[in-house]
This record gives C-alpha cells, structure tokens and sequence, in this order.
C-alpha cells in the first residue's frame, strides 16, 4: 500500500482550513512563551528593556498571545472535526479562508502596534488604533470588529455546514456555545470611562474560560474520544448535556468572585463565594465518567500522544480550575490573595492544563492524518520526543504554577495581611528572600517549559515521517470513520 | 458575618482547600471503581475519602471563620460532593443500558450492589 505522506493538498477543504488555523496558534504559542520569559526576567532585572520594552507591554503581548492561539487552536479543531461530524463537506471554504488571512492580518497589525507604537494619548483615537486598554482583550477596536466579523464568518459556516449535513448532539452544543461566544465578543466593546463600573466587563472573561471555553472544549473532548478510542456516541453526547448544565449552573454567578473588591455591593461576596466554591463540583464528578468508562470498556488507541495530552487536559482541568481555583475563591482569603502572584500561579495552571492541553492533543491528532493515519502507538520511531515533550511543557508549568504560590503567598502575608496593602508593604513582599526565591524558580521553569515547546515543534514537523505502512490495519480503526476527508 | 481569615491561618485555608477538592475526588474515584468492580473495601475507601473531605470542609469553616449564612455553603459543599458521584454514575448506567457488550450483564451486576 502507498501512503502519502504530509500531502497537504489531499485534505477535504475544513482540515485544510484547520491545518492553516493550527500553524499560527503554534507560531503564537511560541510568541507567548518568548513574551512570558522576558516579562519573568523584568521580575529578576528590572532595568531589562527598560523605557524600550517595559513590562506592561511585555506582558500583555504575552497574554493576547496566548488568548488568541487559543482562539486558533479552537477554531482550528472545530474546523478539523465538523466534516466528521456532520458527514459532509465544510460549506464556506473561500469566505472561511479570506476570514483566516484578515484574522492573520489583523494580529500581525495589532502586535506590530503593540510593539512599536505601545502607548498614546488617552482619547478615543488610541482607544481605535492602539489599545482599548482592558486585560486579556487589549486588542483596539478597529480589530475587535475585524475580530467579530471573522467569528460571524465561522459561525456560519459551522451552522450552515451542520445544516447542509447531519444535525447532532455535539454540533446542537458547539453551535450554541459559538453564539454565546460571540455574543461575548461584542460584549467585550463596551466601554465606560468609568473604571468601577468598567470592572464589569471581567464578566466577559470569566464567562469566556468558565463557561463558553470549557463546553467548547468539552465538544472538541466528545469528538476526540469517539475519534480516538471509538467511544460510542451516546455515551459522549449524553456526557456533554450534562456537562454544559454543570458549567452554566455554578458558572455563571460565579463570576461574583471578580466583583469582591471593585466597588460592588456586599452582596457579591455571598453571590461570588457560594457559587465560585460549587464550581469544581462537576470537575470531580468527572472523575467517575473516566472510572467508569475506563472499566467497561477496552479501549484500542492508535495515537498515543494525542491520547497523552487528552488525559494532561484532564488533570489539567482538574487541578488548575478546580484545585487552584477553589483555594482562593472564598473572599475571607481572596480579600488577601486577590491580584498577587497566586492568581497568576491559578492562571498558568489553568489555561494551560485545561485548554493547551486539548489543543495540542488536536495538533497530534492532525499531523497523524498529514502523515497518511500511520499509527502514533508503542512502535513509533523516536517517540522520545512527544513524551519529553510532554513531560517537559507540564513540569515546566506544575513548576512555574507552585513557585507563583510561594511568591503569592508571600506577597499575600506581608503585603496585605501584615502590612495591610500599604505602598511600603508592598515592596517589602516584593523584596522578600521567599519571594524573590519563587520568581527565580518560576524563570528556571519558564526555561523548561520553552524547552518542552521547541521539542513540540520538532516533534509535530518529523513525528511518523518514517513510518510507511499503517501497521494495525484499517480493521482496526476506530469504528468512527471520517465521511469526507481522503 | 464575613471576617477575612487570620493572617496566621492563610496557610491552613490554602491547605485544606486544596485538600477538600482532591479528597472530593479521591471519593469520586472510589466511589465509582467500588460499584465497577462490586467491592466493599473500595467502598470503604470511599467513605474514608468522603471522611477525610468533610474534615478538611470543617477546617476550612474554622479558618475562614464561616458563620451565620456561610453555614449554609458548608451544607452545601458537604452535600454536593456526597450526591454529585451518584447522579453522575447513574447517567452512566442508563446512557450504557443498550450497549450489546458483556458490559451489559456487569452494568446490571453493579446495579444491584448497594453502596449507602
Ligand atoms: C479553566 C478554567 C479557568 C481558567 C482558564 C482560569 C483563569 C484565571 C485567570 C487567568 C485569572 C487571573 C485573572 C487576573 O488577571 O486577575 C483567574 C482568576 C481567578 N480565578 Fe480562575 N480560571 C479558571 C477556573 C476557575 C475556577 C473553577 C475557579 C473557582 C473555583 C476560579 C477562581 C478564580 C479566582 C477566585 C480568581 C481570582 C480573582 C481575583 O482575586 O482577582 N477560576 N482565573
Ligand atoms: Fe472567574
């Protein structure tokens, strides 16, 4: 049998898309992690780039790095997934691919300005050119519309291909999460000079990776299971219902842990801390969806690390979201945590165990269909690479997530909690041997998890390229067969 | 009623909270491989992990000084941990009831043990 191998021109017209999609979420993720290490080393030298690159720029290039990879990667492994899943070829292959360059356009602009131009005046004109000035989506509103109309694009080309095709479960889910996505987007524009009130808009953010975010990768997970280990549908489907109402349920009002300490009435400490401490609930409850599933069933796998990064996710999830999450949400402690190095130990744990994770579990999940479906199992050449990989990007950020709590704990003791949030106090957290001690094993560690990164991208470009014949045979596939793609 | 938590005690908060959700999951797991595999000592690992929870769920109310209506979250961290692997566990069950597997007569096996 001959099999073709990296042969991007044979893909149906969604996988191209998605292929193009993940190639600049990989590029991004590695902007991310340049933009992280040198923000980390400002910790260490403060004089480092100092009047030419400062930290709030360093810094907000690092997180609408990651915020917009992430956007690929999704939008990328929905792409990849909806011809499978709706047993027909994607509708809106043109519109969807001049959305993908204007999309790409519109970064490449938005970080060149970020970069070059950084800051301006504070008046509208900065406020559509520069920088709108809001954490996580910073983006000018000349992108942010650009942004919407590129979502819109999407949208419909995810609903109308659904149409054209089969309708089910998980595209019922995923098409109405992408509305309450978008819904966010625009959400996210509005502005107030107010900056009280504008704390409200945290809103837009905690329901983006509290709720639309992880049903969205709750779908990407239905899909990969039934994908990857021929898990039946019903089993998934079913799963997902319950799921979205779990992350809706104490998802939503448990955003009041944002509103604490902005200026809001007291009730929110009752409304934020009751709901925001219910929600790792479905998180663990999780836990007995895998027992059980794990027991029934036996399981054959032919792609190994996407399995790996699928299982990372989990515990990811678990950990970042649930454990982390759950440490400091109560406002009697979050009063003295709130806005210190453990919400950016929470923050690393959680975006990355519980979306890099799934993302990069879709990148070896495609390359395998580049590399003519070879199988990515036990008899795979140099399969040192993913799994040192893996090993190096999730020690890398288990790292960097405890020596950020050991800094913020620090920085909460003596900052807040002794000297009572006082201009002193704080720099007397910042120079304290336990904090200064984290914030140079959080760089060691940034250094490791970049290494984990190079050794990614190494291994995605060459992983399987030797292998020349599919050695489980085609009998062995899972039973779920992609209808389209050749 | 809300009095942030003693400075000294930041540490044991952190801890338990931490605590509580990983015992929360160790019960889950527990839980769940009791009734898969019909077994009793696992079950009883399950109570020791739900045990091990409601201590830690105590612990952190202690630290944080949760008083008057914060009783009620308590009541209801205690409760949801306890129910949510049974609801859960359930859906299971009836989302496999028509799988054509050997898994089938297990499921019905599993069924029938009670975990209290
Ligand atoms: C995958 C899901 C999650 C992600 C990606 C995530 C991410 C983040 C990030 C990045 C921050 C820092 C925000 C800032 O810049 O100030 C944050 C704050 C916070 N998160 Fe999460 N989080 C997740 C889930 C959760 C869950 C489930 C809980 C509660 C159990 C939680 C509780 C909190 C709290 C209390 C804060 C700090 C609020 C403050 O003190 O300002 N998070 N989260
Ligand atoms: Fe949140």
């Amino acid at each position: 049998m001959k099999y073709s191998k990296t042969d991007y021109s044979t893909l149906s017209p969604g996988k191209k898309l998605a292929v193009k999609y993940f190639v600049v979420a990989i590029i991004l993720f590695g902007a991310q992690l340049l933009f992280g290490a040198i923000a980390g080393a400002q910790y260490l030298h403060p004089g480092l780039f100092y009047n030419t690159l400062d930290f709030n720029v360093v810094r907000m290039v690092h997180i609408n790095a990651m915020v917009v990879w992430m956007l690929y990667g999704f939008i990328g492994s929905v792409y990849w997934l909806i011809e499978d899943e709706a047993q027909t070829e994607l509708v809106g292959y043109t519109l969807g691919n001049l959305a993908f360059w204007i999309l790409t356009l519109a970064v490449t602009v938005v970080v060149a300005v970020y970069l070059l131009v950084q800051i301006g005046p504070g008046n509208q004109l900065s406020l559509w050119l520069i920088n709108e000035g809001r954490e996580y989506i910073e983006a000018p509103r000349w992108a942010d519309i650009g942004i919407v109309i590129c979502m819109l694009i999407f949208f419909y080309n995810v609903s109308a291909t659904f149409m054209k095709g089969r309708w089910t479960g998980i595209a019922g889910v995923l098409v109405l999460d992408l509305v309450a996505l978008a819904g966010l987007y625009l959400a996210g524009m509005f502005y107030t000079p107010n900056i009280s009130i504008d704390q409200y808009w945290w809103w837009v953010i905690h329901l983006w990776i509290e709720a639309t975010w992880e049903v969205l990768v709750g779908c990407i997970m239905a899909w990969a299971l039934m994908h990857l280990l021929g898990t039946p549908r019903r089993i998934v489907q079913t799963w997902l219902y319950i799921e979205v109402a779990l992350m809706f349920g104490p998802g939503i009002l448990g955003l009041g842990h944002h509103y604490f300490w902005i200026g809001t009435p007291e009730y929110w400490l009752t409304i934020g801390g009751f709901f925001s401490a219910l929600e790792p609930i479905p998180l663990v409850a999780m836990v007995v969806h895998a027992v059980y599933d794990a027991g029934k069933h036996d399981f054959k796998n032919r792609n190994h690390p996407a399995m790996a990064w699928l299982i990372a996710h989990a515990f990811g999830n678990f950990f970042g979201a649930g454990v982390w999450g759950f440490m400091h949400t109560l406002p009697q402690i979050n009063l003295y945590t709130h806005g210190t190095q453990w919400s950016a130990s929470h923050g690393h744990l959680a975006f990355f165990g519980a979306y890099a994770s799934i993302n990069i579990a879709m990148w070896y999940i495609a390359v395998q269909k580049l590399r003519g479906d070879v199988p990515f199992d036990s008899r795979l050449p140099h399969a040192w690479r993913w799994k040192w990989a893996l090993a190096l990007l999730n020690i890398g950020v288990l790292g960097m997530t405890l020596a950020l709590l050991v800094s913020g704990y620090e920085q909460s003791f003596i900052e807040r909690a002794i000297e009572g949030s006082t201009w002193a106090g704080y720099f007397k957290a910042q120079t304290a041997k336990w904090f200064v001690q984290g914030m140079w094993w959080r760089q060691f560690f940034g250094y490791a998890t970049i290494a984990g990164y190079l050794l990614l991208v190494w291994d995605l470009a060459t992983i399987g390229k030797t292998v020349s014949q599919p050695a489980s045979g085609a009998d062995k596939l899972p039973a779920h067969q992609p209808a389209v793609s050749r | 009623m809300t009095e942030p938590v003693f400075a000294a005690h930041i540490m044991l908060a952190t801890l338990s909270g931490a605590m509580i959700i990983l015992f929360g999951a160790f019960y889950a797991f527990f839980f769940a491989w009791s009734r898969l595999k019909n077994s009793a000592s696992h079950a009883l690992l399950a109570y020791a992990s739900y045990a091990v929870f409601a201590v830690f769920t105590l612990v952190l109310a202690r630290a944080l000084h949760l008083s008057g209506h914060w009783h009620i979250l308590i009541g209801l961290i205690l409760l949801g941990y306890w129910l949510a692997p049974y609801g859960v566990w359930r859906l299971c069950v009836s989302t496999h009831a028509h799988e054509k597997t050997q898994a089938t007569t297990r499921t019905r096996q599993t069924r029938n043990y009670k975990f209290h």
